[in-house]
This record gives structure tokens, C-alpha cells and sequence, in this order.
């Protein structure tokens, strides 16, 4: 299962299939710079050079970092300092939720928005050899800030509805299911 | 500095720690405090800080991190680790403490082949620590053992800390491999040591036979060339880091996979899945901390600290390591080393000139230190995770792992003290890492002089 099953009380089975995207999405990023990478490698020894394989390495690595940073909300894997409220109950622990995505979206805002405006400027600058605008790149950016903003409203709509404090992953948890769902991929 | 920059640092740290300790991910809460202080004490634009975060990304060397992480979960998944662990048991396991001997040296050849300490945490955990259940050892010190032992991932070629530290810091990735090999077997022989004279007996166990010790070398050999593929092919030009990790992951692919675990094949889809999402946590960490640690060098913050200690420790290079290793001690505690090198680079910067300090050893001072952080409470990933699936309170982990504290000390210390331990192997094997060049009159080598 790709799909990661970790506090499913605050997601909806809707965008299940969007978290299933991404996740092909980083897996194809991850084949894509390592294929140009050895392309770039094996050209050089056959003395035929490829101009633009640094590009493609870029461009692949940028979107994979930005798009599995944005999947990365919905999976509960980011790194975290031990949080005090994940022991909090009732009212304060509703409180801590609140501020906690509330924070996250506003970043997110600020990511879209921000981003947008970057990825328009980005049209002005090109990148060498192949002239391509580096807005193409500047793109990650404000669509990891629309797929956050759409993760962290889903789970506000759906920690206001079934309780945040009922399941809350720890830091050892975390870091067990992210290297568990490498080894044993049915997990 | 002014006063408003001073209170725009104290602010931006505040509002990080605090959210960081509500719950908030690292990386957002280092961009929201990084926003908040640009809004409020600064003329910056916002867009420029999206832009700084693209910026923090956009390093071609970075490349080189997801690489190692998945040549490490590629071995872990496909379960080639057994054969490393199999030729270590044959090595050392007829000491006394003999599995606690063989979780140092597998950790010390793991760390050759994977950058990752949590990837090293699980593959040992998943084969040993049943094991040494079943043989009396007390999962408080094997928990703390094995998140000892997995630090050296960090200081060992491929280190990702390493990779991190020289791209940002502009310092040879190569030299920071070569001079972070030596910490990273000091602590493999401390650890050892330390399980020889205080550790569980276990069952003794006889020396395994040359056959016996033959037959696990010939079944490991193949993995254990990752390392001298990574750090050969850099050494001799070849390569340069990144290319060095997409060479060690079609090794994998191509040579391991299909003698060791053919199975695996089907779930390859699955692997670079994961794997893909799984190397984003670092790199929004650092995207998020160089734009913290921009901001905090636009506000003078590392001249402030960099005065501080120039006030306490002089221009004397060894007071200053000491002193910048007591700050990485506590920041380590709550920061991850990754945003840590990137936040504190101004910093750091800013004393290798003061102290007259040789690049390569601060790095290496610098990522030892923050590998130590691995282990320390509150943010002690690594001990948290073996005590985890060693099933013991991470309380009694963190008992059993206090002696242990002392081996890194003295490793830390050593190596400020005395630079020639971890300067010894790049100046041999690679002299142009640490600023070195041929005279070409007198065809010497000249080295500029370490601190």
C-alpha cells in the first residue's frame, strides 16, 4: 500500500489517489535525475558530452524535493523537535492543533503566493545551454504551497470533526514508519 | 549590530524554538519565524525569501544526498546487509561481548555504504537485536549501543553531513570524507572497548575458522566495495561526489541486486517511491534553514557571536573549537544537524578565519559534534528509534548511553587537540583538499599551515 495509513482520522479517502500521485511522482523525480546522472557519466566517457544533463538533474531534484516536501504533510514525516502538546489532552491540545496548522498554512500561503510571483519573474531568466526559463523550476515552489495548504486544511476540517488527540504520532513512530514503509513495502 | 537586529534574532529564535516545541515540523517552523522578521524588521520582500529557499535547493552537490540514502535503504530492503553482518560475526564475534563487537564493526563498514545512521539503526535492529535478546543482553544497553554505533554513518565516507557541510561551506567534500574516516573508527573502537570491558559477556562463542572467516568475506565482498567505489572514484577524478553516490546506486542495481536479491526487483517501484519522498525531509530542511541562515547573517548575527568568542577565546583556534563544539552541544540537542551546519555556516565562516582554522578540520570538529547530537535528549533521533524497537524506555536507554557520551568527548577532544588525526588520510591520499599545491620549482608540496 502506497498510500500511507497513519492518522487516517484526519484525512479523507478523496485524496488518497492525489497522495498516490505524489508519491509516483517523487519515485519518478528519483529515477529521473539518477538516470541523467549516469547519462551525463556515460556520455563523458564516450567523449560525447551532454550539454543539458545537469539541467534535467536540476530540474528533476528541485520538483522531488519540493513535491516530497508537500507529501511528506500528509504522511506526518517531517522532522519534528519532541512536541510537548502531542502529550496534551482535551482543550489545550485542541488549542496547540489549531496554532500548529494554522502556522503551516500560513506558510503555505506565503509559499503559493510568493511563489507565484518568483515563477513569473522566473519567465525573465534562462537557464545554459538549452534557454529554457528557469520558471520552469521556480513552478515547484508554489504548487508544493497549494498541495501543503490542500494537506493542512484536510486535516484541520478533519481533526475539527473527529478530534486531533486521539492518534498523534511521535518522533520514534515517525521516523519506524518512514524507514518500516521503505523495507517492507506492504506496510 | 543594532539594538532592532539584535531583538529581530531573538524574535526569529524565539518564535522557531517555540513552534518547534508546539508540534510544528522543523522546516515550517524556521520558515514562519523567517517570515515573521522579515515582515516586521527588515525592508526584504518575501518573494526574495521563497527565492532564498529555491536558492538553498538549487546545489548541484545536494545531488549527491539522495543518492546515498538510497543505495543504504536499497541494501537495507533488499537484505544484502545479512552478508555484512555475517562476515563481521565471523571477525569479532568470538570476543567477549561478541555481538556487541559485531554491532560496532557492521556499523563501521555500513557507514561506508550508506550515509543514513536511521537506515543503519534498522538494519541492525532487524537482524541483532533479536539475537542478543535471546543471549541476556540488556536491551537498555543494546538500544544505546546500536544508536551509538549508527552515528558514524555521519562521519564516514559518504557521510551526508559531510556532502551538506562542503557544499554549503564551499570546503572539499572529498577532503571531509577522507579526514571524517578516523573520528568515525575512534568511535568504532571506543565502542568497542567500552562493550569488551563493561559490556554483557553474552555467549561466548569460538574464533570462527579461516574458511569461516573466508566464506563471509567472499559473500560480503561485493558490498563492501561500495565505499572504495565512492571514495576511489573520487579520489582519482573520475567522479565528483554526486556522481560517485549514481555510481554506487546502478552498482547496487545492477551488480547487487541481481546476485543478492533478485526478489527485490518487483518492488523497485515501491523503493524509489519511498526513497524519493524520504529524501525531501532533509532538503526542506535545508531549503528552510539557509533562508534562516541568510537572514541571520543579513542581521549581523554571526559578527555578534563571532565577537563573543573572539572576546572569550581569543584568536586561539583550539579555544574557539571548543567553544563552538559547546554550542553545537546544546543546539544539537534540539536541531537537526543538517539545518544546524546550514543555520550556523555564517558563524562557522566567520571563525575559521578568525582562528586560522584549516576548513576541512572545523568540518570535521563541526559534523563529529553534530553526530554526537544523535543521541542526546530531547531531539536524539537515533536513540529514540533504537529504544523503540529494542522495546525499552527511552529513559533507561538514555542511562545505559551516558557512559558512552565519554567516547565521543574524548574523540572530540582529540581531534580539536590534535588536527594531524583527521588531517593525516586527506593530506596523504589527497593534499589538494586541504588548499595544498605543487611547488613548481622545488616539486613540493606546499600546505598552508593548520591551526
Amino acid at each position: 500500500m502506497i498510500v500511507s495509513e497513519t492518522q487516517r482520522h484526519l484525512k479523507w479517502r478523496a485524496f488518497d489517489p492525489l497522495e498516490h500521485v505524489l508519491m509516483a511522482a517523487c519515485g519518478l523525480c528519483l529515477l529521473g535525475f539518477t538516470l541523467s546522472e549516469f547519462a551525463d557519466v556515460l556520455a563523458r566517457l564516450l567523449h560525447h558530452p551532454l550539454a543539458s544533463a545537469q539541467e534535467f538533474s536540476t530540474g528533476f531534484f528541485i520538483w522531488g524535493v519540493f513535491l516530497g516536501g508537500a507529501v511528506a504533510v500528509r504522511r506526518d514525516t517531517n522532522f519534528r523537535i519532541g512536541a510537548i502538546s502531542d502529550t496534551w489532552n482535551g482543550l489545550p491540545r485542541l488549542i496547540a492543533e489549531l496554532v500548529k496548522r494554522t502556522v503551516m498554512l500560513a506558510v503555505s500561503v506565503v509559499l503559493t503566493v510568493f511563489g507565484y510571483l518568483n515563477f513569473l519573474h522566473g519567465f525573465g531568466s534562462y537557464m545554459t545551454p538549452s534557454e529554457t526559463p528557469i520558471a520552469v523550476l521556480y513552478a515547484a515552489i508554489p504548487v508544493s504551497g497549494l498541495l501543503i495548504g490542500l494537506f493542512v486544511i484536510e486535516g484541520l476540517i478533519c481533526g475539527l470533526r473527529n478530534g486531533f488527540d486521539t492518534v498523534e504520532l511521535n518522533d520514534v513512530e515517525r521516523a519506524i514508519a518512514a524507514s518500516v514503509a521503505v523495507d517492507q513495502p506492504g506496510a | 549590530m543594532t539594538a532592532n537586529s539584535g531583538l529581530a534574532i531573538l524574535v526569529m529564535a524565539a518564535i522557531a524554538v517555540a513552534l518547534g516545541y508546539l508540534g510544528v515540523p522543523v522546516t515550517f517552523a524556521l520558515m514562519a519565524s523567517v517570515f515573521v522578521v522579515v515582515v516586521l524588521f527588515t525592508h526584504l520582500s518575501l518573494a526574495s525569501m521563497v527565492g532564498q529557499l529555491f536558492n538553498g535547493v538549487n546545489t548541484l552537490t545536494l545531488l549527491a544526498v539522495p543518492f546515498f540514502l538510497l543505495v543504504g535503504e536499497l541494501m537495507v530492503s533488499a537484505n544484502i546487509t545479512v552478508r555484512i553482518i555475517a562476515f563481521a560475526q565471523a571477525l569479532v564475534g568470538h570476543l567477549r561481548s561478541g555481538l556487541a563487537q559485531v554491532v560496532s564493526v557492521f556499523s563501521l563498514f555500513f557507514a561506508g555504504i550508506s550515509g543514513s545512521s536511521t537506515a543503519d539503526v534498522v538494519a541492525i535492529s532487524t537482524v541483532l537485536m533479536p539475537e542478543m535478546k535471546r543471549e541476556g543482553y540488556d536491551p537498555a544497553f543494546t538500544a544505546a549501543l546500536i544508536a551509538s554505533a549508527s552515528t558514524i554513518a555521519n562521519m564516514v565516507p559518504p557521510s551526508i553531513l559531510a556532502v551538506v557541510y562542503g557544499s554549503v561551506g564551499n570546503v572539499s567534500i572529498a577532503g571531509l570524507f577522507l579526514a571524517g574516516a578516523t573520528p568515525g573508527v575512534l568511535v568504532a573502537i571506543g565502542l568497542m572497548v567500552y562493550s569488551y570491558y563493561f559490556g554483557p559477556v553474552g555467549v561466548r562463542k569460538g574464533r570462527a575458522t579461516f574458511v569461516d572467516l573466508a566464506g563471509t568475506l567472499k559473500n560480503a565482498a561485493l558490498p563492501l566495495l561500495i565505499p572504495f567505489i565512492i571514495v576511489g572514484g573520487i579520489l582519482t577524478g573520475q567522479f565528483t561526489p554526486v556522481e560517485a553516490g549514481m555510481v554506487a546506486v546502478i552498482y547496487v542495481l545492477v551488480v547487487l541486486l541481481p546476485l543478492y536479491g533478485r526478489g527485490h526487483f518487483r518492488q523497485l517501484p515501491r523503493s524509489f517511491m519511498h526513497a524519493g519522498a524520504l529524501y525531501a525531509l532533509p532538503l526542506m530542511a535545508v531549503a528552510s534553514a539557509s533562508a534562516f541562515g541568510w537572514v541571520l547573517a543579513y542581521l549581523r548575527g554571526p559578527d555578534t557571536v563571532a565577537g563573543w568568542v573572539e572576546h572569550v577565546a581569543g584568536s586561539n583556534g583550539v579555544g574557539i573549537m571548543f567553544l563552538i563544539v559547546a554550542i553545537l552541544v546544546i543546539v544539537g540537542d534540539f536541531l537537526e544537524g543538517i539545518p544546524a551546519i546550514i543555520i550556523f555556516m555564517p558563524l562557522i565562516l566567520a571563525l575559521v578565519k578568525l582562528g586560522h582554522i584549516q576548513p576541512v578540520h572545523m568540518g570535521v570538529v563541526i559534523i563529529v559534534t553534530l553526530a554526537f547530537g544523535n543521541i542526546t535528549p530531547p531531539y536524539g533521533l537515533q536513540l529514540l528509534l533504537a529504544s523503540a524497537l529494542a522495546k525499552v524506555a527511552w529513559s533507561r536507554a538514555l542511562v545505559a548511553c551516558l557512559p558512552l557520551y565519554l567516547i565521543f568527548f574524548a574523540v572530540i577532544a582529540l581531534i580539536i587537540v590534535i588536527p594531524e588525526v583527521t588531517l593525516w588520510l586527506p593530506r596523504w591520499l589527497f593534499p589538494q583538499s586541504l588548499g595544498c599545491f605543487m611547488n613548481a620549482v622545488t616539486h613540493t608540496l606546499v600546505c598552508p599551515p593548520t591551526s
